[in-house]
């Protein structure tokens, strides 16, 4: 039987060499370069506006627990990748079928990987990233390595969390969202508990007992996870009705080549289903309410808009939603059609407003009833423009395939200079929103809708940027 | 319709430094089944691409169809029908779905009578309403063979057509391309199977390192088989093993 340790080698070294060949060898190892250097500007930033230190670095832990959460999700996506329902074995860890180990360990040594592949090169550039704070505050340097182990652990814990909530769903999908639901509201309403139970108790609080629980934790969770996790090799043939018949007649000449109702169908389709895009949505209000209801006078000893930072931050988040939108095509395909790459890219816009419109909408919703109305319909008119330009940068910097682009530093620095433009003003302009709300409303809104035109912008070049470079040869 | 289904001047195209092309020259008149034969990296899908408007070229020209596929892809594409060697159907459609979806794609009233009757052809009428990630290999080439044919294209591009076919379809698959050919469309067939070749097209041009070699028609071959034709045109120091030689079969030195 082949060893783990020489599965775990072999996959650490294919996860590098893709990385290195997909972008440009040694380039790639300019990325966790680009990361602190990143994560020092976001800190300075805060430093400088007079946030205070332990807020920063429980935002930390939450930023490397949300990267967790993301990297734990491969239980999604390696579902239909593991039953082969995606075709050609292009991974190792999709070649359960045609190698001798079982599904079960070869995930369990690949998520193994990815944490620690992760945590070199992303999680402890990000944790070197704060270091100004020791010259601008007063962080103590000697603190450095629990905050490194703590975000390590943080991130472990997303990871675990992820594998525990995607193995639930396997058996029942109603369970999973119960306990997600129950998670969230159990931070909310009782923040001791995150500090009791998860890796940010080791920073705030440091003890063995602490440590023992911040190990354990997210080791128990990935246990439970990949215990549950049931595969999907019962070798059913699925069938179903002509849905795509029912949705391009319902969307008439909007979707005259049918590619808006491709487009949904891949999403409701695969795995997750449409629940992804609500839930993966809901992660991101969770934490938020959760940083906005629980730790008072965040910055500057002002109460943050509660409706303009969700607005903004879950615009961010619909990224995912245009990831799942685009996780089943390439230009190739369309190629082999008349259809134009611009026409792709009209209709995932229309089906990332069906998708993501709504799931906003709703947590723009719930948060009235957590936050009161009073700053919301500001947000709720953010979060639409605010949106657009996240899906217009994505498409024009990444085309149909966003996340494997984001790894390319020079592609990721694009994106992430892009996304901040807008991002950090309208940040501020949360902060500051109680001394002038009706200014700052009008502000937020104006640069909204500046960023929701250039977004438009962005994804009219898309179509023939992509062309031109596919025509090339070059991707 | 125009005399010349596939005409291509001095078509070029290099990968760094490697020439895919190398002034290429094809003349393919109506109604013919054209087979492009080559060993691997030979330039013939890089042709395929091009004159399907998928890829541009550094220099020269190409028309198909009566259009130019550098200048107007998508007209182009909207002209002929591609099978594309190792394609896959959209994994999360059905394939009547799919079929829909092209149909849509192509502007195509209503296509299920053509569906019925590949269906019937190629006999998978009872995978119809299966999602396309669940059929076997054999089952999607069917479905993606069907698919470049729905539109009845003046000329179609086959890349390997018969690739996971079992044999009795295969025959069918053949008979097929070779009726569509004599009703006055262009089948321009790339293959590496050279006994198929040899059984169907009406011409056959032997391609190698982007180069264009030689050109005949399989039928004046007289003893010879277009097999040993190809291992005399082609240089065998480009070709993957020569099939005379066991211990090169072998992998041996």
């Amino acid at each position: 039987m082949v060893s783990v340790r020489y599965l775990f080698d072999q996959l650490l070294r294919e996860e590098w060499r893709m990385h290195a060949r997909l972008f440009g060898g040694w380039r790639f190892a300019a990325f966790p370069v680009f990361l602190a250097a990143l994560a020092a500007g976001t800190a300075t930033f805060f430093a400088l506006a007079g946030s205070e230190t332990e807020t920063l670095l429980a935002g930390l832990h939450v930023v490397v627990a949300l990267v967790g959460l993301q990297v734990g999700s491969i239980g999604l996506v390696g579902r239909d990748a593991l039953g082969d329902l995606l075709g050609d074995v292009t991974l190792l860890v999709f070649s359960a079928r045609t190698l001798p180990v079982s599904e079960r360990r070869l995930l369990a040594v690949f998520v193994v990987k990815d944490v620690l592949y992760y945590a070199l090169l992303f999680i402890a550039p990000l944790v070197v990233g704060v270091a100004p704070l020791v010259v601008l505050t007063d962080l103590s340097v000697a603190v450095l390595p629990r905050l490194l182990a703590s975000a390590w652990l943080a991130f472990a814990f997303g990871v675990g969390t992820s594998l525990l909530l995607v193995g639930l769903a396997t058996r029942s999908r109603l369970l999973a969202a119960l306990v997600g639901v129950a998670a969230l509201a159990g931070g909310s309403l009782r923040p001791g508990l995150v500090v009791a139970f998860t890796p940010f108790g080791l920073y705030a609080d440091p003890s063995y007992f602490r440590l023992a629980v911040s190990v354990t934790v997210p080791l128990l969770a990935a246990v439970v996870g990949f215990s549950l996790f049931e595969f999907d090799r019962t070798g059913t043939t699925r069938t179903a009705g002509n849905q795509f018949r029912r949705l391009t007649g319902l969307f008439g000449a909007r979707d005259e080549q049918g590619l808006l109702a491709k487009s949904l169908l891949d999403v409701a389709r695969s795995s997750g289903s449409l629940w992804k895009v609500l839930l993966s949505q809901g992660l991101i209000f969770g934490v938020v309410a959760i940083l906005l209801g629980y730790i008072p006078d965040i910055l500057v000893g002002v109460r943050p808009s509660p409706g303009l930072t969700l607005g903004s931050v879950l615009a961010l988040g619909a990224f995912t939603t245009y990831n799942w939108l685009c996780q089943y095509d390439d230009a190739a395909f369309f190629g082999t059609y008349p259809i134009d790459l611009a026409r792709v890219f009209e209709a995932k816009l229309w089906a990332f407003f069906l998708l993501a419109v709504p799931a906003g909408g709703f947590y723009l919703a719930l948060g009235t009833v957590v936050f009161g109305p009073t700053s919301l319909l500001v947000g709720a008119t953010v979060y639409v423009p605010v949106a657009v330009y996240v899906f217009g940068v994505t498409a024009y910097v990444a085309g149909l395939r966003p996340t494997e682009l984001l790894f390319d530093t020079p592609v990721f620095m694009l994106f992430s200079g892009a996304v901040m433009a807008v991002l950090l003003p309208l940040v501020v302009l949360a902060i500051a929103y109680p001394l002038a709300p009706t200014r700052i409303s009008v502000a937020a809104v104006g640069l909204s809708l500046v960023a929701g035109l250039l977004g438009v912008v962005g994804y009219r070049r898309a179509g023939p940027k992509w062309t031109r470079r596919a025509r090339a040869g070059d991707l | 319709m125009t005399d010349r289904a596939i005409e291509t001047e001095e078509l070029t195209k290099q990968y760094g430094e490697v020439t895919a092309l190398d002034s290429l020259d094809l003349d393919v008149p109506t109604g013919e089944l054209y087979g492009f034969l080559g060993p691997n990296g030979a330039g013939k899908s890089t042709t395929i691409n091009i004159l399907t408007g998928q890829l541009t070229p550094d220099s020269g020209t190409a028309e198909v169809a009566g259009v130019d596929p550098v200048a107007e892809p998508v007209r182009a594409r909207e002209r002929v029908g591609i099978l594309p060697e190792n394609g896959k159907p959209p994994y999360f459609l059905t394939v009547r779905e799919y079929f829909d979806f092209v149909a849509e794609a192509r502007g195509l009233d209503s296509v299920d009578d053509r569906v019925d009757r590949w269906a019937d052809r190629l006999a998978f009428e009872s995978k119809l309403d299966t999602l396309c990630t669940d059929l076997s290999q054999g089952e999607r080439q069917k479905t993606l063979i069907t698919q470049a044919f729905l539109h009845e294209p003046e000329v179609v591009f086959i890349d390997e057509p018969l690739t996971n076919l079992d044999p009795i379809i295969q025959e069918r698959a053949k008979q097929f391309f070779t009726t569509y050919a004599e009703a006055g469309n262009t089948v321009f067939l790339s293959t590496h199977f050279i006994a198929t070749a040899q059984e169907m097209c009406t011409r056959v041009g032997i391609v190698n390192r982007g180069k264009l070699l030689e050109e005949l028609d399989p039928r004046d071959l007289g003893e010879e088989t277009l097999l040993d034709r190809f291992f005399a045109t082609v240089d065998t120091d480009t070709a993957a093993v020569d099939p005379a030689d066991p211990a090169a079969l072998a992998g041996e030195e």
